[in-house]
């Protein structure tokens, strides 16, 4: 079951420039959409029921034969699949109206699932080699998604990121060669048992080193942010909402907290490494952000400030600290994706997204208004919705683990977000209708109801925030909490 | 030794002429010579499955598919480039002689000598019984690319 999450998105990806020929549009909507809404529904049905006794392996069969493709499912990786469904699903509904004027959708949505099997893929595998090659399938498909609209600036977007990129994952795999070299292995669990027995702690260090660069570019953090400002707002808008809602995350943040925490193991100076790096992501990208006037750009910037929160929470490594991080991450994802959604209707009905030339677009646009203030409160920490749940969280085990400067830091940089969502809201969706925008229309059913879903969600998740933390998050950050010792005893080898 | 001195310095001049040339035909080539002398490397260092596919997919393949784009288009005037690019390139490139003199000879001293596990087994066992996974990785990785190419060089319908 669980090896359709890599292997049906390839499957269908494979045949939808076929069915692109027999209908331009049609099928490719519903086959793509089918897909995301049967992989979210495995994977918050029958992923439950199959980890209910903990991480599980699994091993595929060929005509009866064992064959060496190995995936591993535990609470946190199963987490992360329901993530990537989700939003994954709310952005295909989306593109349903949005991506009818660029033409070719049987190959956006083809790359699309291209991307989701990369991400499926990387949260699934069990060893580093692995990790690389699904980290480049992503990315590979996110280079040619960035550039889709074939604009000028689009191409030069997309060819800043994939340099940029590029130099992440000859890092990365630089260290995984190293670490192969040195422990003549490459499974998490293997080599996780080879480096307690060596000691080599400068070429650990440098390893280390080599992956806090390369996953940090990944997922952006400063001072390796320089690619996103860039590339996410170039993207046609569900492109934007999947990079900044996910990909920075599953290919930056996931696979750091894998290595880290369940194969090098969090030492002290590595949770102080990534708690600083997430608190100048914050406080950087926050007042970069308030400087903007492109919206779309605007929320690009908060993307790095918010991924900052959740590399702090996971950086205090106690179980408090994790579940935090990992609550935020699950936030950010539904909010930021919601607010990118919104930003491309705001574009494909106005034309622009210079939020200077916005105004009263509230009275046009009231559904867009409302889910949009919806998710800015979200992530700004505004009780009762999620962020303020997960900020709190990330706060309170600051303070239990005595990192007051952080704490307050982190406080303050909320309210700089308030800020810069208020200016979005009060820029473009209040005050007096500017005259161009007086025959403005709301956005079309399909993209209105996907940021209809998602801003449920967000209200949902704010209300039922113990329901959720207990039954998503709780299992993956125990995985975590844990570390690699209990896991892979738990695994049997 | 010394054989193994000149493969790598020819490696490192190839490629830096690569990237340095403003004729791409030129780049092209100095490309598939470099990887060619890498695939030489690989055979010297037992790791013939590793050498057989730098030379046939990066230096012939490759190469072949490179020249074949600069043959069929055309040439639309001098590309303009940032005057930053000849400044930051051969910065990095000192930065990185540097590093790799200075901390590379101690780093690699440190790693503990590898058990031969490397290519152990036919070609055909490596393959099929170990990385199977691999497999499905390039799978994917091939049809990205093919989507992405096909996506970058459709033809942008406006009516549709």
């Amino acid at each position: 079951m669980i090896f359709l999450f890599i292997g049906l998105p390839i499957l269908a990806a494979a045949v939808l420039p076929l069915i692109g020929k027999i209908s331009r549009k049609f099928l490719p909507d519903l086959v793509s959409n089918a897909v995301f809404l049967f992989l979210l529904v495995l994977a918050v049905t029958s992923g439950r029921q199959m980890i209910s006794q903990g991480p599980i392996l699994k091993q595929l069969n060929w005509l009866g034969e064992p064959v060496s493709i190995q995936v591993a499912v535990d609470g946190f990786s199963l987490f992360m699949l329901m993530v990537i469904s989700l939003l994954t699903l709310c952005v295909g509904l989306f593109s349903i109206n949005y991506m009818d004027h660029y033409g070719s959708k049987s190959i956006y949505y083809a790359l699309l699932l291209m991307m989701m099997a990369g991400m499926n893929g990387l949260v699934l595998v069990t060893d580093l080699f692995s990790v690389y090659l699904f980290l480049e399938v992503a990315a590979i498909a996110s280079y040619s998604l960035v550039a889709y609209g074939l604009e000028h600036d689009e191409l030069e977007a997309s060819f800043k990121y994939l340099m940029l990129s590029v130099i992440a994952s000859a890092g990365i795999l630089l260290s995984i060669a190293v670490i192969f070299g040195m422990t003549g292995n490459l499974g998490f669990a293997a080599v996780a048992e080879s480096l307690r027995s060596l000691d080599a702690k400068f070429v650990v260090g440098f390893c280390a080193a080599l992956f806090i660069m390369g996953f940090g570019l990944k997922a952006a953090l400063v001072p390796f942010h320089a690619w996103l400002p860039d590339a996410h707002p170039s993207a046609p808008a569900p492109i934007s909402a999947i990079l900044s809602g996910l990909l920075i995350k599953v290919s930056g943040v996931y696979a750091l907290t894998r290595i880290f925490f369940n194969v090098f193991g969090l030492t002290p100076a590595l949770s102080q490494i990534l708690m600083y790096l997430g608190a100048v992501s914050i406080v950087v990208a926050a007042f970069l952000a308030l400087g903007q006037k492109d919206m779309k750009r605007m929320l690009a910037y908060s993307s790095i400030s918010q991924v900052g929160y959740v590399v702090l929470g996971l950086g205090i490594g106690t179980p408090l600290g994790i579940a935090g991080g990992l609550f935020h991450l699950f936030n950010h994802a539904v909010a930021k994706g919601l607010l990118f959604l919104n930003s491309g209707s705001v574009q494909q009905s106005t034309g622009t997204r210079n939020l200077d030339e916005m105004g009263g677009l509230a009275r046009r646009m009231p559904v867009t208004a409302a889910t949009n203030l919806v998710g800015s409160l979200s992530i700004s920490g505004v009780p009762p919705l999620g962020g303020f749940w997960s900020k709190l969280i990330i706060i309170m085990a600051l303070v239990q683990a005595d990192e007051w400067f952080l704490a307050v830091v982190a406080v303050l940089a909320s309210v700089l977000t308030l800020w810069y969502y208020l200016l979005i809201q009060r820029k473009a969706f209040f005050g007096k209708l500017n005259e161009r925008w007086k025959d403005v229309k709301e956005a079309p059913f399909w993209m209105t109801a996907s940021t209809v879903i998602l801003a449920l969600l967000v209200i949902g998740i704010g209300i039922f925030f113990s329901t959720v933390i207990t039954s998503w998050i709780q299992p993956a950050s125990d995985v975590l909490a844990k570390g690699v010792h209990l896991l892979f005893a738990s695994w049997g080898f | 030794m010394v054989l193994q001195i000149v493969l790598l310095s020819g490696l490192v001049v190839f490629s830096v002429l690569a990237i340095l040339s403003k004729d791409i035909l030129k780049s092209a080539i100095s490309l598939a010579i470099a990887s060619l002398l890498l695939g030489i490397i690989f055979f010297r260092m037992s790791a013939p499955y590793a050498g057989v596919f730098e030379i046939s997919v990066v230096a012939g393949l490759i190469t072949v598919l490179f020249i074949l784009t600069i043959a069929l288009t055309k040439a639309e005037g001098d590309v303009r480039e940032a005057k930053l690019a000849k400044i930051v390139f051969p910065l990095f490139f000192v930065i990185f002689i540097l590093i790799d003199v200075f901390v590379m000879k101690s780093l690699i001293q440190n790693i503990p000598a590898l058990p031969e596990t490397a290519e152990r087994g036919t070609f055909g066992d490596v393959l099929w019984k170990q990385r199977t996974f691999d497999l499905v990785g390039q799978l994917a990785v091939i049809l990205a690319g093919v989507f992405s190419v096909l996506a970058l060089f459709r033809k942008r319908d406006k009516n549709e």
